[in-house]
């Protein structure tokens, strides 16, 4: 009994082909998952899939044991929070307000926060390095000071499972290797179980514990990140040459993408 | 039956004394009010001779001076200003859009309104707060001369009204005699330069049109005040141009000398184009017969028009 | 806990502001109420008011008949628009938006004219068919937009605006072809005239007036989540397609009533949010209440202006909103730069 959620043969589709076929998935307590694979590979509907968000056809997906079809949508909010990978806020509010809206899920009748919704706001912001943003315009943040501010938000949530859609995409390497770290400590020391969704192939999988690789709708391959990237996956899937070595200090896969010119134009992906 | 005979049935003794007695709380009251019917159909009771009254457009206001009664007069509209006395009068705003509040504090006791013009929701809203309005609607010449008389019996001057409009009778019928014999040019009467609007049948202007002996050229259009393009005009080819204008001099020498260039136009060419105050033809009220007068002496000018105004 | 004290919205926040602006609200009800061509002093009012003492016959009829539920009227039409503009703004995510987006405007104006064609009366027939004309609409909108039982946020946008256009182009098509008093009615109601205020209207629309903007409040913090993105509101348990069909439908709703009664007074519905935003920030738990408070002053204001700067001529008041509005609005936004889009 620890895995958070599992998914059992699971067949998805929008209209009448298949955007995921036959998906088995068991995401264990305490892991950080890498979700990768090629765009339009189905990454983003399977995150969506396993916070409830949308029906599969076929299949099962079980969220503590149960159903997730038979949680209601707020239940499932108090248990999954999904950190998007850009989130536009229409009007300013402060990041104190953001941060303070995960709690939604928890107000019942009374519109109002209560202390105890302030202090789980203004931890979440401790431990994600923003408590000193919290006046601050969200407006005003920065790329990786936003994507902080909205994983603080998912741990306000207080949900034991966190899905991140591509956090890092619009990140520079000092933010997204920040936002790794932040992942992986409040792992560790929240007791999350996180799935991170991510282009950034080797930095994944220096921090995570397994990593699921996806093409066309199904799980190519699934496993340890020494498993899952090597240079045969990862040129059959992405439909590139690639070389796959280790990474001296982490002793990860570390993947390089060759360039056309036939040289191998080192570029660290 | 003698009253005396009446003793033996005491039930219509009872009526008898019960009628009585309501006539003679009621008499004060009914001697004095009486319902008119306006043209609407409206029924508007007046108490006793209006001696408060209120035109809500200034074609009443020229009736209500007409006929002596401007002394009556407590407000009028903005654009009341002829007879000159009528200017010194309290404004209650616009024909289009009358400030009841102002109304109520000049506390009359009629109110006259017309339905070309006045908003149905002012009627309603002085109807609402207690002041009688009285609403005309004349639809031509005749119709003009009828209300005048109309107004005249409501204010308790029928005599004098009947007399006078007689006499704008006969400078009517004199006018239609002598232009309705020599045939009929076909007029086009401009009531806006830019763009070129004209009026069809539903209008007054078409009656004066008419009985001042031309063919309205626009008659049969139809929209009240239909917009006409230059080449409907060198279509039909009009004997006559009349502008109606509400300034006078430099804008109509501009506006004459802009048709100057279409001499393919019958009027153009033969230099009749015209202009006519338009306040004689826009307004219903007594000036409607100087303004057919001038209409005739414009479209008949072969007719040697004596100076009996 | 230092650095974001005194920021979250707490109801004694909401109680504090709704008191203010309330109070502020009576006040320039107040003085509207002594203002007009008729001399009645402030003095009087208060005696009136409080009836103390009774005013004379025409100062009666004058504040009981024409200027109080003028009064009224505004407030009430201030307080819907403003309302309306908030939770537009929220719910299609944009800062243009504003309750006569989705084409209540010209639906209701297309009653409205037809109900003036017809020559029925301005107490029951004109509103009846406004209303009627803003309903069809609305539902005509939110029907062609409507995919798989979601509403879209950018087609309702689109939808909204071809069908406000095409009904533009109805209504100057009558305005071409009708003529004396008829059209100085149309004319009238289509620049928004609150002289014909009613107390049946009033207590006809107040109540449910009232009762809209309750169940609006209710959401407000759905509302802050939506501000944020729908899929975030979504994933936290928002249920966003049934919030977006009830609010469309409550605003247009009650927006069709109190414009049937007014006809089109634009401006409210876009700046009051926007101020009331600016000074009070985004949080609607605040932001709803406050606008539609500051929607009935300002509507209050503008109309007094409208009434007495030309007395006794009125200007309508979409024209004093507007004058008001526009340069206020221009000199905020380039105090505050354009916080509202993000790149």
């Amino acid at each position: 009994m620890d895995s958070e959620l599992i998914l059992k043969d699971v067949y998805f589709s929008y209209d009448n082909q298949w955007c995921l076929e036959g998906i088995d998935f068991e995401l264990k307590k305490g892991e950080v998952v890498g979700m990768i694979g090629p765009n339009g590979s189905g990454k983003s509907t399977l995150l969506k899939i396993m916070d409830g968000l949308l029906k599969i056809q076929k299949g099962e997906i079980l969220l503590l044991d149960k159903p997730i079809s038979s949680y209601r949508r707020g239940e499932i909010a108090r248990q999954i929070a999904m950190v998007p990978q850009e989130s536009t806020f229409r009007f300013p509010f402060s990041v104190f307000e953001v941060v303070l809206m995960g709690r939604f899920p928890h107000l019942g009748l009374f519109p109002f926060e209560g202390k105890e919704d302030l202090e789980i706001a203004h931890q979440s912001m401790r431990l994600t390095g923003t408590l000193d943003l919290a006046r601050r315009s969200i407006h005003e943040l920065s790329g990786g000071e936003k994507q902080r501010v909205l994983i603080a938000r998912a741990l306000t949530q207080r949900a034991q499972i966190i899905l991140l859609d591509e956090p890092t995409s619009f990140l520079d390497i000092r933010h997204k290797v920040e936002i790794f770290e932040l992942i992986s400590s409040l792992t560790l020391t929240q007791g999350l179980s996180v799935i991170i969704v991510s282009h950034d192939i080797s930095l994944a999988a220096q921090y995570c514990h397994s990593m699921l690789l996806l093409n066309k709708g199904s799980v190519y391959i699934i496993g340890e990140p020494s498993e899952v990237i090597t240079a045969d996956t990862i040129s059959t899937v992405y439909q590139c040459p690639v070389l796959v070595d280790k990474n001296p200090i982490s002793k990860t896969p570390r993947v390089t993408v060759l360039s056309r010119r036939g040289e191998g134009k080192k570029e660290m992906v | 039956m003698k009253i005396t005979q009446l003793r033996s049935y005491p039930l219509t003794k009872v009526y008898v004394r019960l009628s009585f007695f309501i006539l003679l709380f009621s008499w004060p009251v009914l001697s004095h009010a009486t319902v008119f019917h306006d043209s609407l159909g409206r029924d508007v009771m007046l108490c006793s001779v209006p001696r408060r009254i209120i035109s809500l457009a200034p074609s009443i206001t020229e009736i209500i001076y007409f006929l002596g009664l401007g002394d009556r007069l407590v407000g009028v509209t903005k654009f009341s200003y002829f007879p000159g006395e009528a200017q010194k009068k309290p404004k209650v705003g616009v024909y289009t859009d009358i400030n009841v509040e102002k109304v109520i504090t000049l506390n009359p006791d009629l109110a006259i309104a017309t339905a070309d013009g006045n908003k149905r929701e002012d009627v309603e809203m002085l109807e609402e707060v207690g002041i009688p309005v009285y609403v005309i609607n004349p639809r031509s010449i005749n119709q003009i001369l009828d209300t005048i008389e109309k107004l005249g019996e409501i204010c308790g001057v029928p005599d004098r009204a009947k007399r006078l409009v007689s006499a704008l009778r006969e400078r009517v019928a004199r006018v239609v005699k002598a232009a309705t014999k020599k045939g009929r040019p076909l007029v086009l009467l401009v009531i806006h330069v830019k763009p070129l609007m004209s009026i069809n049948r539903n209008t007054i202007h078409h009656d004066i049109i008419r009985s001042a002996g031309g063919r309205n050229m626009t008659g049969d259009q139809p929209i009240t005040y239909p917009r006409l393009s230059m080449e409907e005009v060198i279509k039909k080819a009009p004997d006559v141009i009349i502008i109606s204008s509400m300034k006078r001099g430099g804008e109509f020498k501009k506006a004459r000398k802009e048709w100057f260039r279409w001499h393919t136009i019958p009027a153009v060419r033969k230099g009749n184009v015209y202009l006519i105050d338009s306040d004689l033809i826009d307004r219903s009220g007594p000036r409607i017969v100087r303004g057919l007068e001038e209409m005739a002496r414009l479209i008949h000018p072969e007719i040697g028009w004596d100076e009996r105004q | 806990m230092r650095g974001s004290e005194d920021q979250e919205i707490t109801p004694l926040k909401v109680i504090y502001t709704g008191f203010i602006l309330s109070g502020i609200l009576i006040i320039i009800s107040l003085i509207s109420l002594s203002l007009g061509p008729a001399k009645i002093s402030l003095k009087d009012v208060l005696t009136w008011v409080t009836g103390y003492k009774s005013v004379d016959q025409t100062a009666w009829m004058i504040l009981f008949k024409i200027r109080l539920p003028r009064i009224l009227l505004a407030g009430l039409v201030g307080f819907t628009l403003s309302i309306g503009g908030v939770v537009f703004q929220a719910l299609l995510r944009n800062p243009l938006a504003e309750p006569f987006i989705l084409g209540v405007s010209s639906g209701a104006a297309i009653g409205a004219i037809i109900g003036i064609v017809f020559g029925l009366g301005f107490n029951l027939g004109v509103p009846l068919l406004s209303f009627m004309g803003a309903l069809f609409t609305i539902l005509l909108v939110m029907g062609i937009s409507s995919r798989h039982g979601g509403l879209e946020s950018s087609t309702l946008l689109l939808t909204g605006v071809i069908v406000n256009a095409f009904f533009t182009a109805v209504i100057m098509f009558f305005i071409a072809t009708t003529s004396g008093s008829r059209l100085h009615s149309m004319l009238f109601w289509l620049y928004g005239d609150l002289s014909q205020s009613r107390y049946v209207q009033l207590s006809l629309s107040l109540p449910i007036v009232l009762i809209v903007s309750g169940i609006l409040y209710a959401f407000s913090r759905h509302l802050n989540l939506i501000v944020g993105g729908e899929e975030s509101a979504l994933q936290m348990g928002v249920e966003v397609e049934l919030l977006k069909w009830i609010s469309f439908l409550g605003i247009s709703l009650i927006t069709g009533m109190v414009t049937s009664f007014s006809g089109i007074i634009g401006f409210v519905g876009l700046i009051v949010p926007h101020i009331m935003r600016m000074f009070l920030g985004s949080d609607h738990r605040l932001l709803i209440p406050a606008s539609a408070l500051g929607g009935a002053v300002f509507l209050i204001s503008a109309d007094t202006l409208a009434r007495i700067i030309l007395s006794p001529s009125e200007l309508p008041v979409g024209v004093i909103t507007a004058f008001l509005g526009a340069p206020f609005f221009i000199y905020l936004l380039k105090q505050r730069g354009s916080q509202w889009t993000q790149s």
